[in-house]
């Protein structure tokens, strides 16, 4: 009997989970294997068009793209822009998230209409901070000839390459740190209230109590935040191509711009799909590094 | 030691204003600037209050651009039909994760917590091809899948933190009353993780609703897109954007996501908390 409802269970189990199985095979499994495969191929939207497979091109797609300088470029913009965003939207979400866990006045209100942003969606919140930034009419251009007292009267961050980025993090950081600080505020609420009294009893004063007692208490949710905004990062796009496309001068070309742009503009797949794969290996490993660091310091 | 303590107060409410109006001001002005007249949104320098209020970009938008609702109302039939789809598997699916642990379940958990990890353009350059050898390239039903797949991992996820939720004991009484497999996960464990349903199916809705690269490369007929790939296609291609009507198009392509995150944030919050802090 013991048995037997064992093999039934496991049966069960199997039926419940085949349709998500099957989706996800064919959707999400065989395309990234096969877009794996043909980051080796001479590959292009032609070969669609006439039916013709692709041809084993000796790594070309990987060589042509380092020699070039793209890939290296493409990397670091992308590190550097990953980096930024997850440390600042750490910053300001623990920030907005120590206020508003104390008891203040409205402080349900305020947790509910920051989330605005988060539901704003992507292209839509590239869109209101190109309004902002506009270089004729824009309201930041107007902010800056006013503070500086009429001496800029030219600003436009998103054409300089020294400063595109910098517009474009804004833009991530806007839309990122609501759930940031959702979810650290949720950590806090779960940190017992008499280990934060005894650390205040002992006369540890607020830094300390934060470094010593709250942080190291609320670490499995700080690591899911931060892990789940070092994804989410990497894994950027629409601001990117609506923002700048990529430019200028290729200043804001991360792995994702470069990646659509040889696949979907050049129209060259293979090449694209070499980017794809470069990118997901070194996003598992930050993510596999990120993870492993945490967990040796507790 | 009180001076102290009233000046931090100071410092923490203007770091609260600080933070709040960096996230709130934007989306204001783009708001206010929907209401000026067009000649009044490009005066330089900007006018802090409109001088007239009109609706005019709003009516504009709805007589001499109306393929936006076209778009908008695709959004609503591929982000609903994503929605429902994602939510009735990952019942299924996320009951079996949360109750069973042979070994292939871990293997399964594996692979949706990696599939995460995937770059969505990896996975385009190949569905590209695939879905057009299947035929379902510049079809809504395509979209609808690569989209449900894209979302399906983190939906099972949090749908399975729900089911931890329900004690087995639940079931047990269940079992030994006679019902059946199915009867129990229908009758007795469902009811009880409806407010789960309804955060996965939300959650589903929010995330396809913002979906541009999908629509993008999936579909290229105008007739078929979906708002983010729309818009960015139609009224962004100009070197110097109209950009009286693109103010009113963000204000009216956000308004539904608000809608629903204002009445479900309850759902919304606990769900997506749950699951976060469960990790």
């Amino acid at each position: 009997m013991g048995l037997k409802k064992e093999t039934g269970d496991k049966l069960f189990s199997l039926i419940l989970l085949l349709p998500a199985v099957i989706t996800t095979i064919l959707f999400i499994v065989v395309p990234i294997l096969d877009s794996v495969y043909r980051s080796f191929l001479d590959f292009k939207i032609k070969n669609i068009i006439s039916g013709t497979a692709g041809t084993w091109n000796s790594f070309q797609n990987y060589t042509r793209l380092i020699q070039s300088g793209k890939l290296g470029r493409a990397i670091a913009v992308n590190l550097i822009f990953v980096v930024a965003v997850v440390v600042l939207q750490f910053i300001f979400g623990m920030s907005l998230a120590l206020i508003l866990n104390q008891k203040i006045r409205g402080s349900r209100f305020f947790r509910s209409i920051m989330m605005i942003p988060w539901v704003v969606p992507t292209v839509i919140s590239g869109l209101v901070w190109m309004w902002f930034y506009q270089p004729q009419y824009g309201l930041l251009k107007y902010l800056v000839s006013f503070f500086s007292g009429g001496r800029v009267t030219e600003f436009a961050i998103l054409n300089d390459p020294k400063t595109a980025i910098i517009g474009i993090m804004i833009a991530a950081l806007w839309k990122q740190v609501p759930l940031g600080a959702l979810l650290l505020l949720a950590g806090l609420s779960n940190v017992p209230m008499d280990m934060q009294e005894a650390a205040a009893i002992d006369g540890a004063n607020y830094w300390q109590k934060l470094i010593r007692v709250v942080i190291p208490s609320m670490l499995p949710v700080i690591k899911v935040t931060l892990t789940m905004s070092i994804i989410e990062n990497f894994k950027q796009f629409p601001l990117f191509w609506t923002m700048t496309g990529g430019g200028p001068n290729g200043a804001t070309t991360t792995l994702a711009v470069l990646s659509y742009r040889e696949a979907f503009v050049s129209n060259n797949l293979g090449s694209g799909a070499a980017v794809t794969t470069l990118w997901m290996v070194l996003m598992i490993m930050v993510v596999f590094l990120f993870n492993k660091a945490l967990r040796t310091e507790r | 030691m009180k001076v102290k303590k009233f000046i931090w107060q100071i410092l923490r409410m203007i770091l609260l204003i600080l933070i709040l109006g960096f996230l709130l001001f934007p989306i204001f002005w783009v708001l206010l600037t929907s209401f000026k007249s067009n000649m009044e949104a490009y005066r330089y320098p900007p006018t802090f209050w409109p001088e007239q209020f009109t609706i005019r970009s709003y009516l504009d938008l709805y007589q001499k651009n109306n393929e936006f609702f076209m778009y908008y109302r695709n959004n609503f039939i591929v982000s609903g039909t994503t929605a429902a789809l994602a939510c009735f598997i990952a019942i299924f699916g996320g009951y079996a994760l949360s109750r069973f642990h042979f070994k292939w379940n871990m293997v399964i958990l594996a692979i949706f917590t990696s599939a995460q990890m995937f770059p969505v353009i990896s996975r385009l350059i190949s569905l590209y091809k695939i879905m057009k050898d299947v035929r379902l390239l510049n079809t809504l039903t395509g979209l609808i899948w690569a989209l449900t797949a894209a979302i399906l991992p983190f939906s099972i996820m949090l749908m399975s933190s729900f089911f931890d939720a329900v004690p087995k004991e639940v079931e047990e009484s269940a079992r030994i009353d006679g019902a059946s497999r199915l009867g129990i996960l229908f009758k007795v464990v469902m009811p009880l993780v409806k407010p789960g349903i309804l955060a996965v199916g939300i959650y589903a809705f929010l995330m396809t609703w913002d979906d541009y690269l999908h629509s993008t490369t999936l579909i290229q007929k105008d007739e078929l897109r979906t708002l983010s790939a729309g818009v960015a296609l139609r009224y962004l291609g100009e070197l110097s954007y109209d950009w009286s009507l693109i103010n009113t198009i963000s204000i009216v392509g956000t308004l539904p996501m608000i809608f629903l995150f204002f009445f479900f944030q309850r759902y919304m919050v606990s769900g997506l908390v749950a699951g976060a802090v469960k990790g």
